[in-house]
């Protein structure tokens, strides 16, 4: 039998110990992405094309490719959003009901990215016979972030005091009105918050989009919505699977950091826009 | 809201026509959003249906061999549980025991670094995750244990650690720095050893919002694809022994990775897919609901 102070000593140093390793994996994976990343980043790498299969020139026309994915998705994804968040807070009165939206919302959150790809494969590839085309995975990426921006719109929606609704009702505006006038400016910065963040899980994202919506070589700006785009998580998916080649190892780091300073950019947007956009309520 | 309908003007907004456009787009959308999982469901069920219903597949078997009709899937869920088993094994230890020196530590600056170096983490996509594994993990595990390939089922089981820990520590440190001070002080004035208010006090009360972070976490381990799929050696055969985790192996996730767009569509062989895509819906579902469970319960009252 340990006495207890024998026992407390073991604990305080278990403690340290995995604090230790946790701050070692930390310091590596940060460390590992910014130093590798540096080395290929530079203005040129980020305006040239991609040549000898990414192993040379730069992520041009990757960039373009994620930045149109997530602008479609970001238009598809805010309408439904609003309304499902609107209609969770404003119209639904019956309890059980909330809680059964509540749940496919959070189900959609819990599905494997992958079950998207298969499902848009399915549906838009061979059922619709679109092909592979970037439309489907922006449409692939909006319903994946769909929760995300439902949930944080509703959030700030139900954070509106009752008595702006009442004051409003009060005051002669119809539902609607109070709405359009009250609800809506009110719960902005969720709605707002919820998109970057979403954006910024979406642009990292492979699985749902490998199959349906990107092509590895020889693309350029899409010409209609029936052509696949390049983007820069399958470039890195590409380039990370030629990693016997030192070149494309490289071009796959620069791809990486930069894939991760957007990603940075736009939480760092949502940190902003909920600090500025948050009407301040003196309740 | 619609009580106070002494306002004569409020009287009028009830009497209002109920269904007016904003009430229609939102019921519409709300009704939208609310099909698309059973949309995805129905459509997996559908496509699966061939594979569940044919009775010369042998999909209970160990054999992955397309070409000869052969296609059981029990090699991929066996590599999907051992992958995870792994995983948790290193993270939620870890990442539980380093939550408490966080919570604890009477550093606001420490705090504040690791909790902020967590999100940047959390933030970083998956497939430079699998390229970390790619370029370092697998290399350092084939000339640590001198494999021909760094391919295998540890670098895997390591590389999905290292994705869950900044989850683990994140959730599991709100949940113990919400225990309640007051909880401690009185413990500490009973004359109880830190470790025995942490064993005795903090973590029975902080207990259901950390193994809802450990289901979360391991619903994400599960349908983690990109990562994994770069590192696992992609080998549909049970490692043999059964325990080697020095062998190459498949999980679910990786097979649909590599070979979803390899098999035509309609094929028998893309239905089995997608059955396998159904089990591991099936199973994440269950993981985020139960952990949704946890959350909500109040964990003083449990």
């Amino acid at each position: 039998m340990l006495s207890r102070t024998v026992k407390n000593t073991l604990f305080a140093s278990a403690l340290r110990i995995a604090l230790f390793i946790s701050l070692a994996i930390l310091i590596f994976l940060i460390g590992a992405i910014l130093l590798e990343g540096f080395k290929a980043l530079s203005p040129s790498f980020i305006v040239s094309e991609a040549r000898d299969f990414g192993a040379a020139g730069g992520i041009r026309y990757q960039l373009l490719g994620s930045l149109i994915l997530i602008i479609v998705a970001a238009v598809l994804v805010v309408p439904f959003a609003l309304g499902t968040a609107l209609y969770r807070s404003e119209y639904v009165t019956s309890e059980k009901l909330g809680r059964c939206i509540d749940l496919t919302i959070f189900s959609l959150n819990g599905i494997p990215s992958i079950t998207y790809g298969l499902f848009g494969l399915i549906v838009f590839v061979n059922i619709l016979g679109m092909g592979v085309s970037w439309l489907i995975g922006s449409i692939l990426l909006a319903i994946m972030i769909l929760p995300t921006v439902t949930v944080s719109t509703y959030q700030a929606m139900r954070a509106i005091p009752n008595i702006y609704r009442e004051s409003a009702l009060a005051l002669g505006l119809t539902r609607a009105e109070m709405v359009r006038k009250v609800i809506l400016p009110q719960s902005l910065h969720g709605l707002v918050t919820g998109l970057l963040i979403g954006l910024a899980r979406a642009i990292g994202e492979t699985a749902p989009i490998m199959f349906v919506a990107t092509a590895f070589s020889g693309v350029t700006w899409p010409q209609s919505i029936y052509e696949p785009v390049s983007t820069l998580p399958t470039h890195i998916l590409a380039l990370a699977q030629q990693a016997t080649n030192p070149d494309a190892l490289r071009n796959a780091w620069g791809a990486s950091l930069s894939l991760i300073i957007i990603v940075m950019i736009l939480s760092g947007l949502a940190f902003i826009a909920r600090r500025k956009l948050e009407p301040q309520r003196s309740m | 809201m619609n009580q106070i309908s002494l306002n004569p003007r409020l009287r009028t907004d009830i009497t209002f026509p109920k269904w007016n456009g904003l009430k229609s787009y939102a019921v519409g959308s709300a009704l939208f959003s609310s099909t698309i999982i059973m949309l995805i469901l129905g459509t997996l069920l559908i496509q699966s249906h061939p594979a569940l219903f044919a009775s010369d597949l042998n999909l209970l078997s160990e054999v992955w061999d397309p070409a000869g009709g052969q296609y059981g899937i029990i090699p991929m869920i066996f590599g999907t549980l051992i992958i995870m088993s792994i995983a948790m094994i290193i993270a939620l230890p870890l990442g539980v025991l380093s939550a408490i020196y966080i919570a604890e530590t009477r550093s606001d600056r420490l705090k504040h670094i690791l909790k902020s170096s967590l999100e940047v983490l959390a933030g970083i996509p998956s497939i430079v995750y699998g390229l970390i594994g790619v370029a370092y993990l697998s290399i350092w595990v084939a000339e640590g244990f001198e494999l021909q390939t760094g391919r295998v089922i540890l670098t895997a089981g390591l590389l999905l650690a290292l994705m869950i820990l900044p989850t683990i520590m994140t959730l599991s440190e709100d949940a113990i720095s919400s225990v309640p001070r007051a909880y401690r002080e009185n413990a500490a004035s009973l004359g109880l050893y830190h470790y025995e208010i942490i064993k005795d006090i903090v973590l029975p009360a902080a207990k259901a919002d950390i193994a809802g972070a450990a289901l979360l976490a391991l619903g994400r381990a599960l349908g983690e694809t990109m990562a994994v799929m770069l590192v696992i050696g992609s080998l549909d055969r049970l490692p043999s022994p059964l325990f080697n985790v020095l062998a190459s192996s498949q999980t679910i996730t990786s097979k649909l990775g590599r070979e979803i767009a390899e098999s035509a569509f309609g094929s028998t062989h893309f239905s089995v897919l997608v059955l396998m895509s159904l089990i591991l819906v099936a199973f994440t579902l269950i993981l985020t609901i139960a952990a949704q469970k946890l959350f909500t319960k109040d964990p003083h009252n449990a």
